[in-house]
């Protein structure tokens, strides 16, 4: 066997000594890790929650195209198959006049009766357009309103501008500041590892001296450390996500109907499976760098 | 000997005006200047503060000098990379007064560290674990813990882990501090052996004892200074 081998197998083994002979320190390392983990975890959470609400509201947001008064059903559902395929385009609905006066009257409740007057419907024929995720800005409307008014048979296009600018202030809003909160939460999980890494060295700051005394580099003495701080990153994050699940379970179920109301229709969803191992390997890397640091500050001390 | 003198041409050990201070205008060494031949058994003596565990961390650098050079095997060591270290501590055993033992690992492991950290098969790690525990007559408490032992006993281990990597240089800073008088005499036996095979020794001690039985050439530190070199003969320790 080469004396790589032998090394790894040395740090493994010291690394494993290291959380036996140190149990509690690990404990509150691991535990420390995963709350700090649970934290993030749980914003993300939310932040995912609130992403499935923004993206349930933009689907909702259509771009309506009224058609030409004499256009026959058959002419209006070709002029849909033709705006199907215009770029940013996601789905086409035709909405028939016998349509547009069903809604209207189911729109208008009691009211309704203001239209009894009228001899024939006086409302048009038109396409309720839906957009893909993508073109759900300001520009994307508008070079798809553009491109609607140089079809024949359309005669105005509708959209609630306002409303998809609020939508897209929020969604970037939201975006600049989970990746703001993001950056700080994961900036003090560091400091806290570090801190708690720290500690531990410390403890053993007689093991690192001997180790240097005979001629051990810091690589040779600093690597157990960094593999008990990965293993301490995994076991805090693989905890943090079984209680993330765990209060997410009970949380989903003593607020479905606050939910229901918050986010639509949709369940409220878990992290998936990359999203976890992504988590865990956060966890295993928070770990690795918070050993690092550690040892780089008995180094400086010494 | 002076660095400069004809028979200090083949030194291990060389020091050119060395000074150590921790605080401004305070120095634990000021202007020493040695050399130590190969297999030469040297003792430092002085009262307590003199500077003799300042001059053996400056030889293992774990300080570095604020003035002058430190020469070992032809190497200038006052100004080494941290980088560097390793090896030259790989050249060096130390012992030292509260013996420096992992209490987590076994006395065979203790003494076979210095080839462990080289990356030498575990195998071979322990065979010549075995046979330096054999030379310091410990073979049979290999796998006992180090707080086990007596404070003999650990010293002796402290010992044969210092030669177990056939060091040019042992260093020993009051090895006999802890021990009772004949227990004193059994480790300085066995560093004595160590030089007797050609192993250049340099013990710091102020136990008068140990000095006039073993010293063939004594440094004497008052105040940082080196203020006499000779033979155990008439200089205090």
């Amino acid at each position: 066997m080469t004396a790589a081998l032998w090394r790894a197998l040395y740090y493994v083994r010291t690394a494993a000594d290291g959380l036996r002979s140190s149990p509690v320190t690990s404990l509150v390392a691991v535990a420390t890790i995963a709350t700090t983990l649970l934290v993030i975890g749980a914003f993300g959470l939310v932040l995912k929650q609130m992403g499935g609400l923004l993206e349930g509201v933009g689907e909702d947001l259509t771009v309506t195209a009224y058609l030409a008064a004499p256009l026959s059903d058959r002419a209006a559902r070709e002029l849909a198959t033709r705006v199907s395929t215009l770029e940013g385009v996601a789905s086409v609905e035709v909405v028939t006049r016998e349509e547009a006066l069903r809604r209207f009257e189911s729109a208008a409740g009691d009211r309704a009766g203001l239209l009894d007057g009228l001899v024939e419907n006086p409302l048009p024929a038109s396409l309720e357009i839906a957009l893909v995720p993508g073109e759900r800005t300001r520009e994307g409307i508008d070079r798809l309103a553009e491109a609607l008014l140089r079809l024949p048979g359309i005669v105005e296009v509708g959209h609630g501008q306002e409303w998809v600018e609020t939508y897209g202030r929020v969604l970037s809003g939201l975006r600049a500041v989970s990746a703001a909160l993001g950056a700080v939460l994961a900036l003090a999980a560091l400091l806290i590892v570090a801190n708690t890494i720290r500690l531990a060295v410390y403890a053993r700051r007689d093991e690192v001296e001997i180790l240097a005394l005979v001629g051990a580099s810091r690589g040779f003495i600093g690597t157990p450390f960094v593999l008990e701080g990965l293993l301490q990153g995994t076991a805090g994050a693989l905890l943090a996500v079984a209680l993330l699940w765990v209060v997410f379970r009970v949380a989903a179920a003593l607020l479905a109907t606050s939910l229901t109301f918050l986010i639509g229709h949709s369940e409220p969803v878990f992290f998936s499976g990359a999203e976890v191992a992504v988590f865990v390997l956060g966890g295993a890397v928070l770990g690795c760098v918070g050993s690092l640091s550690a040892m780089a500050s008995v180094w400086s001390a010494r | 000997m002076s660095p400069d003198g004809e028979a200090a041409r083949d030194a291990l050990v060389r020091m050119y005006h060395v000074s150590k201070s921790y605080l401004p205008g305070a120095f634990a060494l000021r202007d020493v200047n040695l050399a130590i031949g190969k297999g030469d058994l040297v003792f430092l003596t002085g009262p307590s503060g003199a500077g003799k565990t300042t001059l053996l961390k400056l030889l293992f650098a774990a300080e570095q000098p604020s003035e002058g050079s430190i020469i070992i095997g032809g190497r200038n060591i006052a100004r080494l990379s941290d980088s560097a270290v390793p090896a030259l501590r790989r050249r060096i055993g130390v012992v030292f007064q509260d013996f420096k033992l992992l209490a987590r690992r076994s006395v065979e492991e203790n003494v076979g560290l210095p080839l462990a950290v080289r990356g030498e098969p575990p195998r071979q790690v322990r065979a010549r674990a075995f046979r330096m525990l054999k030379q310091v007559g410990l073979q049979h408490r290999r796998h006992d813990a180090p707080r086990s032992l007596s404070g003999g006993e650990q010293q002796r281990v402290a010992i044969a882990r210092a030669l177990i990597g056939e060091p040019d240089l042992l260093l020993a800073d009051e090895p006999t501090g802890n021990l009772d008088p004949d227990l004193a005499l059994e480790i300085m036996d066995l560093i004595a052996a160590a030089a007797a095979r050609g192993t250049t020794v340099v013990v710091a001690s102020h136990d008068q004892a140990v000095v006039e039985r073993y010293a063939r050439r004594v440094l004497h530190l008052q105040a940082g200074r080196l203020v006499e070199q000779g033979t155990a003969a008439g200089i205090d320790a």
